[in-house]
């Protein structure tokens, strides 16, 4: 084993060698490929610096100023962090995302997955795959502004069906105690259809053999799902997940459409705070922060997440 | 060799075309010569004051307008971009929310010398020219319209509940029984039982016709809400009126009115916070709401609605029987102090705040209501032949029932910070003990 590691270490040494030779920009055919090189990634590099990088490090640079965005930035330190600290309503809104991040990811994933299990096991129908991802495909303000009505404790049809069963309609967007539960739905009903087809896509890479192997093995249905689906599926689970989590977090136009942040803040999320302080309030530099804030909790729960899930590992190999 | 030559030439227009296409079309920052540019955020008026330039570019020769019209929700995000961008339009259509955050940042050009040189009239105007005087004393707007509230009713509702139409317009209210108007609202409030308000048996748990439509929180100065009504006994919201210091909900006057509004919805009399998701058009036209407070603005859309007679009346009379109050809104229009085209942006509003211009806009869509007298009273006439009667507003403007909505400092942190207090209060998360809060909230907030 040893000698064919060695053997195999050499070849690749003198491939790359051959390689380096093959492609030598010292050799006039290839003089000029460095220069074409950074003019044909230009495009990219450029979008990435003024689209990314420097509204990144202004933003940063922001958050520790008081900046009324028609005056210039006047540096305040840590002020804004101090601020952050101590300002309520930052920390009520980070809760209530965070239950409505609990809900979408909990109840989307679950549905999502149930969803493309049953399309993988009933269906090769592609019309029936393009009806399952049509929600995802209308406009989120669209699907608030339909869903509201909808949910409409007097006139709305959902509430109407309601109503006969139980003799109560239900506050939806008017209650405390529903708005985000409400909210979420939305946002699941929105979202499902395209997280099921990206798990349905995962569930058409695991090889029939293995399923075949488990029956042989004596396994039933959900014996198989268990073991078998969920494990394989990992990487694919983890990548919908991430998404999932980022996405809930930025939620804002089923918020600013259905309730915007109402009744008393119940569904005051982040983003939509971090909105009003800076698109309403002029309060650019705080809302910096608070965006700051929310991308470094960001970070951290999509590195938790990473780890946790060995997303980078498949257990196919 | 050429071609090799050609691919970064060609890359860098690439790459410069984008750029260019978006330092191109500009506002007013960049307009030359007779160029003005002016925005609304209001797609009718958009509409409408096309019909005076003909004549104002007959009056004044090689100056051009040019009119755009941003959907509200983008309009002043786009305003302020242009703002930093350095291209806002020369002039545009402003409301008084954000008239201290722009004037405060230097945005705004003062039009007492352009008022002088030109000896312009500000007497043309009945309302609106209070609204825009900012806290240095200057005048920073011409008023473009103004608003006021009024109370729609369901006329064939009424008329089965055994009321004219002169029952509902001589309602009285005081804070502590809510007068009349708490007597017609419970007795037009039926349940599914048929059951009205005031009968023995009715139950408010199941309500098919509220009297009147929720009177709760709108926004902090519920302006077609609850503000008609407590203004009646002469409190008003700031002290003092213009650039308060401070709100007066710690009134002892204020919170029994707010108590009062509550038990409305807690006695089935009016919807709940949240009960509708829908506008105070659609709850009438539905038949679940036989009177609604509303705005000016709503008239026409209210007579519009279809196999539905909709009578207007003014708003309550106060507890001394006699005084109404409306608190009435003028959006206005500026002069960017950025502009190289102010003289010209000026000829352009002064225009507009003619009498001849109002009335040819104000017809063209009777959608606003021209906060010059004759001009107001050419579209109440236009829109009596339509089938719209606006006589209480054209009274309401007359008989001095309407006042000024004041200016105040931050009046967008004020409203999104005094909102969920409000909606706590209505929701019964709170009690009186938020008003104190509510009060000392917005000192700090008029002090930031």
């Amino acid at each position: 084993m040893a000698i064919t590691a060695s053997r195999g270490t050499r070849a690749a040494k003198s491939t790359r060698i051959r390689g380096r030779g093959a492609i030598n920009s010292h050799s006039p055919a290839h003089r000029h490929d460095g220069r074409l090189a950074w003019v044909l990634i230009a495009p990219a590099l450029v979008g990435f610096v003024v689209f990314f990088l420097y509204p990144t490090l202004r933003g940063i640079y922001l958050s520790f100023t008081d900046f009324k965005v028609l005056t210039p930035p006047t540096f305040t330190g840590f002020d804004n962090f101090v601020r952050l600290f101590g300002d309520q309503v930052f920390w009520s809104s980070l809760g209530v995302t965070v239950y409505f991040v609990l809900l979408s990811v909990v109840f989307g994933m679950t549905i999502s997955l149930v969803t493309a299990v049953v399309l993988h096991r009933l269906t090769s129908n592609t019309v029936v795959r393009g009806i399952i991802i049509l929600p995802f495909l209308i406009s989120g303000v669209v699907a608030a502004t339909t869903w509201s009505w909808m949910l409409d404790s007097q006139l709305g049809v959902v509430n109407m069906l309601i109503e006969q069963l139980t003799g109560e309609p239900i506050l939806f967007l008017g209650s405390r105690a529903w708005a985000i539960p409400s909210i979420a739905m939305i946002s699941v009903w929105k979202s499902m259809g395209y997280n099921a087809i990206i798990i349905f896509a995962g569930l058409q890479t695991i090889p029939p053999t293995i399923y075949e192997a488990g029956r042989i093995d004596g396994a039933n249905e959900v014996q198989m799902f268990r073991r078998l689906t969920l494990p394989l599926l990992r990487p694919i689970l983890a990548m919908v997940l991430v998404l999932t989590v980022i996405g809930s977090f930025q939620v804002f136009d089923i918020v600013a459409v259905t309730t915007k942040g109402g009744p008393a803040n119940a569904s005051n999320v982040l983003q939509m705070y971090i909105y009003d302080k800076a698109f309403g309030q002029f309060d650019f530099g705080y809302g910096a922060t608070m965006s700051l804030a929310l991308f470094a909790m960001l970070i951290i729960i999509t590195f938790l997440q990473m780890r946790l899930m060995r997303a980078s590992e498949s257990d196919t190999n | 060799m050429r071609t090799r030559r050609l691919i970064p030439a060609l890359a860098v227009l690439a790459l410069a075309a984008p750029l260019a296409a978006c330092s191109a079309g500009g506002g007013g920052g960049d307009s030359a010569g007779g160029t003005v540019n002016w925005w609304t955020w209001d797609e009718k008026q958009a509409v409408s004051y096309k019909e005076c330039l003909a004549g104002f570019e007959e009056e004044n020769p090689g100056v051009t307008v040019n009119i755009s019209q941003y959907g509200v929700d983008d309009y002043f995000t786009k305003l302020t971009a242009g703002f930093v961008a350095g291209n806002a339009p020369d002039a545009f259509q402003n409301s008084v929310q954000f008239f201290d955050a722009y004037a405060k940042q230097g945005q705004l050009e003062p039009l007492d010398d352009y008022i002088s040189k030109s000896d312009y009239d500000l007497g043309v105007f009945n309302v609106g020219v209070e609204n825009w005087k900012y806290t240095d004393g200057k005048q920073y707007a011409l008023p473009l319209d103004w608003a006021a509230s009024a109370i729609y009713f369901n006329e064939d509702m009424v008329t089965q509940a055994g009321y004219t139409a002169d029952d509902i317009a001589s309602m009285t209210w005081n804070p502590d029984d809510g007068g009349t108007f708490d007597q017609i609202a419970t007795h037009l409030t039926i349940d599914e039982n048929g059951v009205r308000g005031d009968e023995p048996g009715f139950d408010k748990t199941k309500v098919a016709t509220y009297g009147v439509g929720n009177l709760g929180t709108e926004d902090y100065i519920g302006q077609t809400t609850w503000n008609p009504f407590i203004s009646t006994t002469g409190w008003k919201i700031g002290d003092p009126a213009a650039w308060a210091t401070q709100f007066r909900y710690d009134d002892p006057e204020f919170i029994k009115t707010m108590d009062w509004v509550r038990g409305l919805s807690d006695r089935g009399i009016a919807p709940k916070l949240g009960e509708f998701t829908i506008g105070d058009t659609e709850q009438l036209g539905s038949g679940k709401v036989a009177m609604s407070s509303g705005g000016s603005w709503s008239a026409s859309t209210f007579a519009q609605l279809p196999g539905l007679e909709v009578g207007i009346a003014p708003t309550v009379l106060g507890p001394d029987g006699t005084t109404r109050s409306m608190m009435s809104n003028s959006n206005g229009n500026e002069i960017w102090a950025g502009s190289k085209n102010k003289d010209n942006a000026w000829k352009w509003i002064s225009y507009m705040g003619s009498e001849d211009c109002q009335t040819k806009a104000a017809l063209q869509s009777g959608s606003f209501f021209p906060s010059i007298p004759g001009a107001m009273d050419a579209v109440a006439a236009d829109q009596l032949s339509k089938g719209v009667d606006l006589g209480v507003f054209v009274d309401a403007a007359k008989n001095g029932w309407i006042y000024p909505a004041y200016p105040s400092a931050n009046g967008s942190e004020m409203g999104t910070t005094i909102q969920p207090l409000m909606e706590a209060f209505f929701t019964h998360e709170r009690d009186d003990d938020v008003f104190p809060e509510m009060a000392a909230t917005s000192k700090e907030i008029l002090a930031g």
